[in-house]
């Protein structure tokens, strides 16, 4: 195989339909032609019957001028329950093209919590598969505060009943930042919960999307299916693109999807003042419970208020 | 204690055409008084109440309001909030995700930063919380709950009261306190005013009616139509409006 083969002419761009609003080639520039590193590949598999309390902590970090291809897979076998928490940081710019696949058996519980603060030139894309058996729970939440570009895209196919699953995620973005949340949230049998809760706060000329589908099949009766996506916006160069669809063929379920998008409101932040806030208290403390209220969502107490201690920072340096 | 003297705000509209609302408004009360403002809709009532707390939707193009001598139209509204004057709002805002005992704790030790005082310790916070809460009958798990998220409009006054308690302003002012309360909750939020009464407070008391009027008893009763004040006496004008409307005002103004 010669070399040209290898090169990535066909990167989508946001021409692509399935693909809108990320331009992963501009994104890459001389990065499309460096050649890939060995994946590194992270396995997490617990089996039937096997008790382990310990939190799975993973860091994934970013080499200058590398085209990583980093794969995540998490396996739990029936009735078993575990933490994952990704870490993602780099140097320099480079590409971690990554996938991540998870298979939760039957009555499995999975809490995975992704911290994303890769460098300032960093591109991160993220493809998951989730395939989630019947009574299984999944409670997914992502912090993004970091890269040039990052994508996440999720794709989770709820095959059994009675499964719970939840994608949260706050992304905080500045500068020229590029945060993408896609996803499609396929019930494909009757009495299971879904949760989309995202919400972004976008300064500078970051951009801003969410795309979130719930995809009710005719088999899956008694679907409660939410999606929920809230910006604010704290600069006027800023840009949010928010997608939300619901695909329904079944009759008798209950799936709502709300977004919204602007500047901080007028009038929460006067009250605020009137009972003797600053303005700059007033809005921090605005910001941050629009923030904490996804944090919320954290099972784990102590991750918890590590995430709302990052977002804290965050908030309290854009709105110095 | 607060001297209004020639006030004229204006609002732009959607238009972005700029209107007049307040028209010229004096008004002076001394401290310890409980003066009350009545009027018909549009008259200007509660544009008033956010000219003086300092909203920044309205423009004041003319005229003075002084609070103890000090200019109250040059500060900013939470350097008001430090002066003394306290807003009762008429439609008290829901602030999702900040819970009631974290938004008093703020809201205290913001102010008693601004005077110079020491600020509260948990315990000390706690404290004060408990004994208010109690003397208005708010139960204690109010204090877990978002700022007036979910809250009846019954809940939502006793909260603008439980903080008027805290923050022991100079002037306060209850913008349509009465609006969205039935009577036994008015009988509470009253009483919890009238606790507060003292000979170095003041109070502006607007409404449409007299009723409150019963409960709170003003020492003077004023009757604002067209963005001025075109009548004042003492509370018998309550009565006498409650029996005859504002007709003869709007056709006197018109």
């Amino acid at each position: 195989m010669s070399l040209r083969a290898l090169k990535l002419d066909n990167l989508p761009t946001p021409k692509v339909e399935e693909w809108k609003y990320t331009n992963l080639s501009r994104a890459l520039g001389e990065l499309k032609d460096v050649l890939p590193e060995k994946p590194r590949e992270v396995v997490i598999h617990r089996k039937r019957g096997e008790v382990c309390g310990a939190i799975e902590d993973i860091m994934w970090k970013g080499v200058d001028g590398t085209h990583q291809p980093l794969h995540l897979k998490i396996i739990l076998d029936a009735g078993v329950e575990a933490t994952v928490i990704e870490r993602h940081m780099g140097e320099g710019s480079y590409w971690k093209n990554m996938s991540t696949e998870i298979i939760l058996a039957k009555n499995a519980r999975l809490n995975h919590v992704r911290l994303v603060e890769d460098s300032a030139e960093g591109v991160q894309t993220n493809m998951v598969h989730i395939t989630m058996e019947r009574d299984s729970y999944l409670n997914s939440f992502s912090l993004n505060t970091g890269g040039k570009m990052t994508r996440h895209d999720i794709h989770a196919v709820l095959r059994g009943e009675n499964i719970d699953c939840s994608l949260n995620g706050v992304n905080l973005l500045k500068d020229a930042q590029h945060g993408d949340t896609t996803i499609v949230m396929e019930h494909t049998a009757p009495h299971c919960v879904s949760n989309q809760f995202y919400r972004t706060i976008l300064d500078d000329a970051a951009r801003g999307v969410f795309q979130g589908k719930v995809h009710v099949h005719q088999a899956a009766q008694k679907t409660d299916g939410y999606q929920l996506a809230n910006t604010i916006m704290l600069s006027p160069k800023c840009e949010m693109d928010t997608k939300p669809e619901l695909e329904i063929y079944a009759d008798d379920v209950k799936c709502s999807h709300g977004t919204t998008t602007g500047a901080l409101d007028e009038e929460p932040l006067f009250y605020l003042r009137s009972r003797g806030l600053s303005e700059a208290a007033a809005r921090m403390l605005l910001v941050q419970a629009f923030v904490d209220e996804v944090c919320d969502k954290i099972a784990d107490d102590a991750m918890r208020d590590d995430v709302k201690e990052k977002a804290g920072m965050w908030l309290s340096e854009q709105l110095r | 204690m607060i001297e209004i003297k020639n006030l004229h705000a204006s609002i732009e509209t959607d238009e972005g055409v700029s209107k007049e609302i307040i028209k010229g408004l004096s008004l002076s009360i001394p401290a310890g008084e409980v003066h009350a403002i009545m009027g018909p809709n549009g008259a200007g009532k509660s544009t008033l109440s956010y000219v003086l707390a300092g909203r920044d939707d309205y423009e004041v193009t003319n005229g003075s309001v002084e609070l103890d001598g000090k200019d109250l139209l040059d500060m900013a509204p939470e350097e008001r909030a430090a002066a003394g004057l306290f807003l009762a709002f008429q439609y008290p805002i829901e602030i999702p995700g900040v819970n009631m005992s974290m938004f008093l704790k703020t809201s205290i030790n913001a102010i008693r930063k601004q005077r110079g005082e020491e600020e509260l310790d948990a315990l000390g916070m706690l404290k004060l919380i408990k004994a208010k809460t109690k003397a208005l009958g708010i139960k204690d798990d109010m204090m877990k709950r978002a700022v007036n998220v979910g809250f009846s409009g019954g809940e939502k006054k006793r909260n603008e009261v439980l903080q008027m308690a805290m923050l022991e302003p100079k002037f306060c002012v209850l913008d349509e306190t009465d609006s969205g309360l039935d009577i036994d909750a008015l009988k509470v939020v009253a009483d919890g005013v009238n606790a507060l009464r003292s000979p170095d407070r003041s109070f502006l008391v607007i409404t449409h009616y007299q009723r409150l009027l019963d409960y709170i008893k003003p020492d003077v009763v004023h009757v604002l139509a067209h963005g001025k004040i075109v009548k004042s006496g003492g509370p018998e004008l309550a009565l006498e409006l409650e029996e005859k409307g504002y007709a003869e005002f709007l056709e006197e103004a018109a």
